[in-house]
């Protein structure tokens, strides 16, 4: 349908990002099918009005069969886009932890799903992967690469719906331990190839890391670990503040010692890189079973059996946890106690600019973060210290309040700009603030690949291909035996304290 | 062509704002997007990744059709910001400017759209340079100029009721609440209460309930913390001096009625297609008529009421009613393709008016921990015939549970108001 001197037909469902209704129809096409997935493939709700124009229509799109199957999208305040500037002004009492999230009432995914398939999960699997995540999706793929196809993966939302769909998309080398720089260093490696391999964007970007010390303690920290760094062949620098000054000249920097740049550090899109491992995956015939619950286990022998869930049972000979900050409640069921906790930590977005903020920057003393996507938001978040452990994932102002604070003290044009939109994600944190891979005591098939304390994002690649290699020859590897769940019973802790966020 | 105008009976603009170095004359206080409506000034902006141009929509600042920079400041809206002397506003993301903007090719090159999850993925060289091409593209305005003045410290106040929405059924809520005894803030964005009833078609027969409202109030959020439930209130605009309020309340009334929606059809995002509140808007508020030939499309009665809007204030209804296929033309429309009681048509226009129910705005009363449902049509807020959601201490009224006449929101707004009072809060 087209008349006279027009425009090329389009029809858009979304005007903010440019959404048409061709492009919600293909996502349902390639499979993402229920709401929060469609705008996380198109972009649709994501601009400036937050879905307010727009939502309506997508979901009589996807609506058409299933009224029932359609929620809206998880809420994000604000309302209505605000200037850091106003969050500022709110008081806040940091001596005190902080109360309640909205909408408390909702948690992450209330009760059986509407979107859970009617039909049950295949009856056996060589390897069933916990958790849909980057990790679990990740080793899938690298399963499947080395051979070993009879795997299922079990993800109790839709893709991106836990914590590797709620990061800022930060990939960094400067660690402050070997292991975790070496890792890193091979993830990016892979990353910059994921593309190529995958057919599918993730928008790296090397815009470097440059980390700020404001007290002498950790202007030694940032000292030691490039010195580190620089051993294993990263290339960070250390700058004053007029250096840190040259790669972003906004920064106002009162009361900054010191500061680390790595220019090879980045940022990437994170969903986009659990689709490609996801499509991969499917594609040599790996099952991903989204919005599926596990319930229980079966064991005999001191093994596991069976892997019981809201869709039927799965007879295995080796069941990999890769859920997360869900990983603690998910061993339960098998009698298994972890010891990792869930933080929640929020972030936010602004309004899109143009580009102005190469690196990454981040205050070590305080978690602060932030650093500009490739859409053009500022993306950022920061730590609270007193925050309780606990899967609460509600979004508060205090949050707003001293993100706000923090980010117009160090950047201060960012006072004018505004929020978008607010979130939260659960850090997975250990007490060593190091990852638990490998075998579990006592329940030897049951394999551990949790703990990454909120930066599992950038270990997935490299990590997943050391355990796909692991689990498949047999081979010894030190990382299995060093990060195993049994370190914590021996007294052998491996501590990492260059956690930021 | 396009000839909107200024109604004859309406007070003379008495400032001039500038637009990308061009005067255009403006009546101080009315919104931005008034003035540039009334001088024939488009388009407002090219969209984000096809440089589509855009006109202003909805007006009620849930598009982002009118953003534009505006004293140096990124991404105003200009359907909410009131006109001042000597206002500087430049429309973004164009080169070399938003009438001949060179970008747009990329509308006529990606034809089908642009699937940028695959567009070149692994391909080398050309996978680096559309990531350094797109980050380019990417993002909408600069910087700002300066960064904010300082701005006061946010007032925190806790009020026994707090209504959220000075529409007929906000209005009626607080009236109520007033008879009863019952103390609490009405809070509107607006600078005028009465929402819809004065906004948009038709208009209401009957006297509005009495109310104050503290006017001008943009409520921006519902948390919760250790005080429990409050609102965050943005207010000041007018002064040019916005700061934040901190609202607790034990109960809260969401009033807020809905949004305007995008309806589905092709080109549906050109300059000069509106909401048909948004044309009632600028007749009724700000004596503007957008267009001389007005095609009015969408649900009937919504139609006519508009049409007849336009008619007695000298515009021509070139099409009323019936569904759009197509709207046509290249900057702006120039036409629509419609059915209408079966046969297709096309009509030549100058302002296309699309009439749908809005859709209910439950993003706050979501917030709030209320459930939230699709009925097919629409998301609605779950309530009792009282307005009780799931949290007890949150009501809502009028649109939110869905579209319904101005009547029918009043008496939303009364029942919500008895059920407060009579719950002893």
């Amino acid at each position: 349908m087209s008349a006279g001197l027009s425009r090329l037909g389009k029809t858009l469902v979304c005007s903010c990002e440019d959404v048409t209704a061709e492009d919600v129809e293909a996502a349902v096409a390639k499979g993402y099918t229920d709401i929060e997935s469609v705008k996380r493939y198109t972009g649709f709700g994501t601009g400036m009005c937050q879905g307010k124009q727009c939502l309506t229509c997508v979901a009589r799109l996807l609506g058409r069969d299933r009224p029932d199957q359609v929620m809206p999208f998880t809420p994000r305040p604000p309302l209505v886009p605000t200037e850091l500037s106003l969050w500022a002004s709110a008081p806040v009492d940091t001596s005190r932890p902080g109360v309640g999230g909205v909408p408390a009432a909702l948690g992450v995914t209330p009760g059986v799903h509407p979107l859970k398939p009617e039909h049950p999960v295949p009856s056996r699997a060589r390897v069933v992967i916990i958790g849909g995540g980057i990790m679990g999706l990740a080793l899938a793929h690298n399963l499947a690469r080395r051979g070993e196809t009879d795997v299922v993966v079990l993800e109790k939302g839709y893709l991106c719906h836990g914590a590797s769909g709620r990061n800022g998309g930060g990939v960094r080398m400067q660690w402050g331990t070997a292991t975790n720089i070496e890792l890193a260093q091979r993830s990016i490696e892979l990353m910059k190839g994921f593309a190529r391999e995958m057919g599918i964007n993730i928008w790296l970007r090397q815009g470097g890391y440059l980390f700020l010390a404001k007290s002498t303690q950790i202007a030694r920290k940032l000292e030691k670990s490039a010195a580190l760094h620089n051993q294993h062949g990263v290339g960070t620098r250390l700058l004053s503040p007029d250096g840190a000054r040259d790669l972003v000249p906004e920064l106002q920097l009162d009361g900054v010692q010191l500061a680390a740049f790595n220019p090879d550090d980045g940022v990437i899109f994170p969903w986009a890189f659990l689709w490609g491992y996801a499509q991969a995956c499917q594609k040599a015939g790996v099952k991903v079973e989204t919005f599926t619950r596990v319930t229980g286990f079966e064991q005999s022998a001191g093994r596991i059996t069976k892997v019981i869930t809201d869709r039927g049972e799965i007879a295995c000979e080796a069941v990999v946890l890769a859920a997360g900050a869900w990983s603690p409640s998910v061993a339960a069921l098998a009698g298994v106690r972890l010891p990792n906790e869930p933080h929640r930590h929020e972030i936010c977005s602004s309004e899109p600019l143009k580009p102005f903020l190469g690196p990454l920057v981040s205050v070590l003393d305080s978690g602060l973060y932030f650093s500009q996507s490739m859409r053009g938001e500022i993306v950022g978040g920061m730590g609270d210290p007193l925050e309780p452990a606990g899967m609460e994932l509600g979004s508060t102002m205090r949050f707003l309040t001293r993100y706000s604070r923090a980010i117009t003290e160090l950047m201060p044009i960012t006072g004018r700009l505004r929020i978008l939109r607010q979130w939260a994600g659960p850090y997975d944190v250990t007490p060593d603030n190091s990852p638990l891979l490998g075998r579990t005591p006592g329940l030897p098939n049951l394999l551990q690949m949790s703990g990454f304390v909120g930066h599992g994002f950038m270990m997935a690649p490299a990590v997943a291909e050391r355990m796909a290699q692991w689990m498949t020859t047999g081979h010894p590897d030190e990382l299995f035996t060093r990060f195993s769940l049994g370190r914590f019973a021996e007294g052998r802790l491996e501590r990492e304290d260059m956690i930021i966020g | 062509m396009s000839s909107s105008r200024r109604l004859n009976d309406s007070a003379p603009p008495d400032i001039t704002i500038e637009l990308d170095g061009v005067s255009v004359p403006a009546r101080s206080g009315e919104p931005l997007a008034a003035a540039l409506i009334a001088a024939n000034h488009s388009p407002f902006s090219r969209s984000v990744k096809y440089h589509r141009p855009r006109g202003a929509y909805c007006l009620e600042a849930a598009c982002s059709n009118c953003l534009m920079r505006v004293d140096g400041v990124p991404n105003v809206y200009t359907c909410r910001t009131a006109a001042r002397q000597g206002q500087r506003l430049e429309r973004q993301n164009s080169f070399p400017s938003a009438k001949l903007d060179v970008f747009s090719i990329t509308d006529w090159f990606f034809p089908n759209g642009l699937n940028h999850h695959e567009l070149f993925a692994g391909v080398p060289i050309a996978q680096e340079v559309m990531a350094t091409v797109a980050r380019q593209l990417a993002g909408l305005g600069t910087l700002p100029d300066q960064p904010a003045p300082p701005r006061p410290e946010a007032e925190v106040r806790t009020v026994e009721v707090a209504i959220v929405g000075a529409g007929p059924s906000g209005l009626a809520a607080s009236s109520e609440l007033t008879a009863r005894g019952i103390a609490h803030q009405l809070f509107e964005r607006e600078s005028f209460v009465g929402g819809r009833a004065l906004t948009s078609v038709p208009a209401l027969d009957v006297p509005l309930p009495a109310a104050t409202a503290l006017l001008g109030h943009v409520v921006v959020g519902l948390f919760d913390d250790e005080g429990g439930l409050f609102l965050a209130v943005v207010t000041g605009w007018k002064e040019n001096s916005p700061r934040l309020l901190k609202v607790y309340a034990k109960t809260m009334v969401i009033a807020m009625g809905g949004h305007p929606q995008l309806p589905k059809f092709l080109n549906n995002d050109l300059p000069g297609i509106y909401a048909g509140r948004a044309v009632a808007r600028l007749i009724r508020r700000h004596q503007v008529l957008p267009g001389q030939r007005v095609a009015v499309v969408g649900e009937p009665a919504e139609c006519g009421a508009l049409a007849s809007l336009v008619q007695s204030v000298g515009g021509e209804a070139v099409a009323v009613g019936g569904t759009p296929l197509a709207a046509h033309g290249l900057e702006r429309v120039t036409g629509v393709t419609l059915t209408l009681a079966g046969s297709e048509q096309t009509v030549d226009c100058d302002v296309l008016a699309v009439c749908e129910p809005v859709a209910p705005s439950f993003e706050l009363a979501r917030q709030g921990g209320a459930r939230v449902r699709f009925d097919g049509r629409n998301f609605v807020v779950e309530a009792d015939a009282d307005g009780r959601t799931g949290n007890p201490h949150l009501f809502v009224c009028g649109e939110q549970t869905g579209p319904q006449s101005l009547e029918a929101s009043m008496a939303s707004g009364r029942r919500v108001a008895q059920a407060i009072a009579e719950g002893g809060s």
